[in-house]
């Protein structure tokens, strides 16, 4: 369960997120909409513990990020990134194994073919499977509640789409709190429990 | 054969090393008796160990130097010569040494070239922070100012102050053993122990940050913290090195990029090959320089830019997978 309260999180002066408050419930998949510019990254990354708010609180499980160090942090979420920058030639086994075991999740995103590929030479959606890939195996390893996934559906087809969807469909029901940002005009929602719609 | 690569490493470091021994201006009658009968022979026992040896440690220090600079920017260009490090340990060491409170060598130059290392550091940083986000444009071209400007402070105060212990420009610039001394190998031995040990404590978090801050910071690493050890590492390595034996550029660009070529981004791994290979590269380009214009020396800076440049220009054009050109 995350409970966002009142926030309000500005950006270079500019309050991207103004006063902003809702309940996310756990064991569920919700998705947050919105078009560009309009918070949804900030959103996440604030209940992540990315970015400190100017007021207002969030809480994850009834714990604040923000008071958490980032070791204990990354027992209580994990995240995955819209656009993962891999600069360094780690195999895509290794990139995982930095949260933990990484055979299933592999096997699970269909990477295991790519185990020993370096991570500079992937496409844009084998790269944002790695990084979905880290982030389940930190949530297994760290036994984490919440999965926040930036846009982790973008560089997808069809078919690998599906079967990320379904993964979270059996994590959700398996009892984890998922939060997922999608491009309102990306696909029809029908997956997710719950849609929160940020405008500009 | 990917399992043995590492042992050709150490092979050819020990080769090195009993080549660097066995050369030199003078003949060494006996040698394999004389190396094991530390009263048998002075020019091998008084100056060539010693020398040989600092050569290896302070090889070993630069090569970890180089990858505490790349780790904890998360940029290819890093090095303690563009981060103001180097420039800032010999600063450090000069200042000391005009003041009369230490002399060229002694654990107090160290202390004095690591502090100025450490404080160089810290400014390159602060400053390149200034506008918000550290970017690799701002690090590197404001590194390479404040390189420059301590760089010629310490020409200045050599040129201005004529001690006959102060070194020259030359000595500061571009780096020699010829004046290592037994005694100076117990100063750099502890830097580069202290230096190393921080280094190879920290290199897991200093792969987690080559995916990015955000990431590593997902995945429980206090990027800050770990930063700013990294670069207290850094400093303790080349503040040591550079206080005693000058300024050696390139060695702490290369030898990482050398090691992660050949054997992958895993910093724990690469604590140890850049050391072997930053070791490789000194003790090579040392004995080229004592030996080719014999009896004079050559600047050893000037042979390890040499020797290093080719290689990493090789290997960058051949195999570029491993740090991916943004």
């Amino acid at each position: 369960m995350i409970k966002v309260n009142q926030l309000t999180i500005e950006r270079t002066g500019r309050a991207i997120i103004s006063d902003f408050s809702t309940e996310i419930p756990s064991a569920s998949i919700t998705a947050i909409i919105g078009p560009n510019g309009s918070g949804k990254s900030t959103l996440l990354a604030a209940i992540a513990g990315d970015l400190a708010p100017i007021s207002g609180e969030i809480k994850i499980d009834g714990v604040n990020p923000y008071s958490l160090a980032a070791n204990e942090l990354a027992h209580l979420r994990a995240m995955s990134l819209q656009n993962q920058p891999f600069l360094m030639g780690f195999t895509v086994r290794q990139v995982i194994e930095f949260a933990g075991p990484a055979d299933q999740v592999m096997t699970d995103l269909e990477l295991s073919h790519l185990a020993e590929r370096q991570v500079t030479n992937l496409s844009g959606g084998e790269a944002q499977r790695v990084a979905i890939a880290q982030a389940l195996a930190q949530m297994k390893t760290n036994q984490c509640s919440t999965l926040l996934l930036d846009e982790p559906l973008s560089a997808q087809d069809t078919e690998s789409r599906n079967r990320i969807i379904e993964l979270l469909k059996k994590l959700a029901k398996a009892g984890a709190t998922i939060v997922v940002v999608v491009h309102s005009s990306e696909e029809k929602i029908s997956w997710a429990d719950k849609v929160l719609k940020q405008s500009l | 054969m990917k399992k043995l690569l590492p042992w050709f490493t150490i092979a050819a470091v020990v080769l090195s090393t009993l080549s660097a021994l066995m050369v030199g201006a003078a003949q060494v009658d006996n040698f394999w008796s004389a190396l094991f009968n530390p009263s048998s022979n002075e020019i091998l026992w008084q100056i060539r160990i010693p020398r040989v040896s600092a050569t290896l440690i302070v090889g070993a220090a630069l090569g970890i130097a180089g990858l505490m600079a790349q780790g904890a920017c998360n940029n290819a260009l890093a090095e303690p010569a563009i981060l103001g490090t180097s420039a800032g340990a010999s600063l450090g060491a000069v200042i000391g040494i005009l003041f009369g409170v230490v002399q060229v060598g002694s654990l107090g130059a160290i202390l004095f070239g690591v502090i100025g290392a450490l404080l160089a550091t810290a400014l390159v940083f602060r400053l390149a922070a200034l506008r918000g986000n550290l970017s690799s444009f701002s690090l590197i071209i404001i590194g390479i100012a404040v390189s420059a400007t301590l760089t010629a402070l310490v020409g200045l105060l050599s040129v201005m102050v004529t001690r006959a212990d102060a070194r020259s420009i030359s000595f500061w610039s571009f780096g020699s053993f010829a004046l290592v001394t037994k005694e100076n190998l117990i100063g750099i031995a502890i830097t580069t122990a202290i230096g190393s040990a921080l280094a190879w404590k920290i290199a897991p978090a200093l792969d987690r940050i080559s995916l990015g801050d955000a990431t590593a910071f997902h995945l429980g690493v206090d990027v800050k913290r770990s930063r700013y050890l990294a670069l207290v590492a850094l400093s303790i390595l080349a503040g040591g090195a550079v206080s005693t034996i000058g300024t050696i550029a390139f060695l702490g660009l290369a030898a990482p990029h050398i090691a992660r070529f050949i054997y992958g981004p895993t910093h724990r791994f690469l604590v140890l090959q850049s050391a072997l290979i930053g070791s490789l590269i000194l003790i090579i380009a040392d004995t080229l320089a004592r030996t080719i214009t014999s009896p004079n020396e050559l600047p050893i800076g000037l042979i390890t830019s040499l020797l290093g440049a080719p290689v990493l220009i090789a290997l960058v054009t051949v195999k570029n997978s491993v740090w991916k050109v943004q």
